[in-house]
């Protein structure tokens, strides 16, 4: 029995420690992380507070652009701003009858002197509903779709491109119809 | 003794030796009962990693459907005598005596499995772990152990780590090293949106990702030993792996280069790109299924998203291989199995619930997993008994685990956080 209880925790010890080791201590929060990101990660600051002066009051937006009327992210919002939204039917990828004005005036926008010096980021989103790895692929397929459309409308498609955010970038939190609608849908960005 | 643990194993085997679609109902009779004793003297400070590591292992044991489990809290001590403590209204077979001690900053677990009807010791063992956050699977590890010292069927995979990422705001997300109770969490990668971790090898030491921080979506692979990461590969619109092969050289993608999201193999030796699919729509979701000879995706080409096959050439036909639903968005393949997600009704408005559903490629058998709610992104456990899925309410998301012979399902839910994808 002594053999048995002496071999089990020599066997035991052994496959703990082997156990152990393999745990991950690296933690890539840290500098590397932040580090080989900085760049990509700089541009996206520039976009995300883009669409946050969107988000707060037209006041705030108006009186930073004033002091700065040349800027290129003063243009930016401006045309972010004017572009529409398009939204989609529940797991649907084609553009409706009801979104396809919106699709032309979204097309004269970017075709505008104001924008034409700036290339155009199409982002696909979708609602809560469904794995993500579908919906990134839906939200992909919606955002290929308000390409498609704005080509033919004349769009130079070299200034145009697309990507997905699945169901990481909601635009309404609350669990209805009203804001699922909301939130599968195609939104412009505009890039220097 | 002897006699016992033949028993124990040979119904063990009878009952377990079943196809895995095959509901087992009544076998509770023929299981040992056992109760779990806390010898820890009362100079061990940490008493919240003494309850939490009982309560694990009670879990454990009730997870592993081996053993009929009483989950009342008994103190005793480790080397008193058998019947200290007992409580013979009970009436276990098992008794599984452990104690906690900590020297330094190492945490030290005894483990003695006893024969409850004569006192003698099965199993004695002693664990250590120099980082004390690690308890859960210190405790996995003790059942583990007494499971496989009694020969039962395998619960190896209460050991794996689980990977995963959630939300935890608009376009971010958190990569998370976890046990599979979510006991024990670690974050690996946060800062932007960092999505669908999978592991790069059995040994659980090196993951895939993608990072959606820059124009461009980049597949990144992280060796945790050396703590660095390496750029594998990027795409414009999507990029996901979704699939390793067994010899750890070739990846499943989905991605669009062309803003067209298909599915693609990575040679990672010879960085050879191979595109598999060209439907105009939606191909996601790749998985290499019957010994890597075929991949199963995730398609909508029948106008709504189900789950189809083919040999990993571009010009192979395709065949459909789930034919119940309308709405199959994510599936897992073991052998001749898969598990998957499906919508049941055919909008928002209708149901509102995603279940689970297990059938077999031979033959037409189909077994429903779950019953409400929603229920996503399932993956098999390597030996194919068990099943990890992500269960969603409101912003919130659970881990659930499906035993698939025991026909039990658990969920440990994640406080904050809502998960994106898993992997284990």
């Amino acid at each position: 029995m002594k053999k048995i209880v002496l071999i089990s925790i020599g066997t035991a010890l052994l496959l703990f420690t082997g156990c152990s080791k393999k745990t991950p201590e690296v933690d890539m929060t840290k500098k590397s992380e932040m580090n080989a990101n900085q760049n990509a990660k700089a541009a996206d600051t520039k976009v995300s507070a883009m669409s946050n002066s969107m988000d707060t009051s037209a006041n705030q937006t108006a009186s930073n652009m004033n002091a700065n009327g040349n800027d290129v992210n003063y243009k930016i919002a401006q045309l972010e701003q004017k572009t529409k939204i398009i939204h989609f039917d529940f797991d649907k990828y084609n553009i409706r009858e009801d979104q396809k004005p919106l699709v032309e005036e979204d097309a004269n926008i970017v075709n505008s002197d104001d924008a034409k010096d700036f290339s155009v980021k199409l982002e696909g989103n979708t609602d809560e509903w469904g794995t993500d790895e579908y919906n990134y692929a839906l939200g992909l397929r919606r955002a290929k779709s308000v390409k498609s459309a704005l080509v033919t409308l004349g769009v130079d498609a070299n200034r145009l491109m697309i990507i997905s955010y699945g169901e990481s970038n909601p635009v309404c939190t609350e669990h209805n119809k009203a804001c699922w609608a909301k939130n599968r849908r195609v939104e412009f960005k505009f890039l220097p | 003794m002897k006699k016992i643990l033949l028993v124990l194993i040979v119904s063990c085997l009878t009952l377990f030796a079943f196809d895995a679609t095959i509901d087992i109902v009544k076998k509770g009779n023929k299981l040992p009962k056992i109760v779990v004793q806390d010898a820890t003297d009362n100079s061990f400070a940490d008493k919240y990693i003494e309850k939490k590591i009982f309560k694990l292992l009670i879990g454990d044991l009730k997870i592993s459907a081996n053993f009929i489990v009483d989950d009342r809290y008994i103190k005793t001590t480790y080397e008193g005598d058998y019947k200290e403590n007992f409580q013979s209204n009970i009436m276990p077979d098992l008794i599984a005596r452990f104690k906690l001690e900590k020297q330094d900053n190492t945490l030290i677990g005894y483990m003695k499995l006893i024969n409850a009807k004569n006192g003698s010791a099965i199993m004695q063992n002693i664990y250590k772990i120099s980082n004390k956050n690690r308890y859960p699977f210190l405790a996995h590890k003790m059942i583990i152990d007494i499971n496989n010292k009694l020969g039962a069927p395998s619960i190896d995979w209460m050991q794996r780590f689980v990977i995963f990422a959630k939300y935890t705001g608009k376009k971010k997300s958190d990569i998370v090293i976890s046990d599979y109770t979510l006991s024990y969490q670690k974050t690996i990668v946060t800062g932007g949106l960092n999505i669908f971790p999978k592991w790069a090898n059995q040994n659980q030491d090196a993951f895939y990702y993608s990072s959606y921080n820059g124009r461009t979506p980049v597949l990144y692979k992280v060796d945790l030993k050396k703590g660095k990461r390496y750029k594998i590969i990027s795409s414009k619109g999507m990029l996901v792996c979704s699939d390793v092969s067994k010899d750890e050289n070739r990846l499943v993608l989905t991605m669009a280069p062309n803003d067209q999201p298909d599915i693609y193999i990575y040679d990672l030796q010879t960085k050879k790109l191979e595109r598999i699919t060209k439907f105009k729509g939606i191909d996601v979701s790749g998985n290499f299924i019957d010994n890597e000879t075929r991949i199963a995706f995730v398609s909508d080409r029948l106008g709504y998203p189900n789950i189809f096959a083919k040999r990993p050439h571009l010009y192979a036909p395709v065949e459909q291989l789930v034919y119940q639903g309308k709405n199959n968005n994510s599936f897992s393949a073991y052998e001749n199995y898969l598990v998957f997600s499906r919508r049941e009704g055919d909008s928002e408005f209708g149901k509102n619930s995603f279940n689970l559903y297990l059938i077999s490629t031979k033959t037409e058998y189909i077994r429903q997993l779950t019953a409400t709610g929603k229920n996503y992104f399932p993956r098999f456990a390597n030996k194919g008994e068990t099943i990890m899925f992500i269960k969603n309410y409101k912003r919130q998301s659970a881990l659930g685990i499906i035993r698939l012979y025991s026909n039990k399902s658990f969920l440990f839910p994640l406080k904050v956080g809502r998960i994106q994808s898993l992997d284990w």
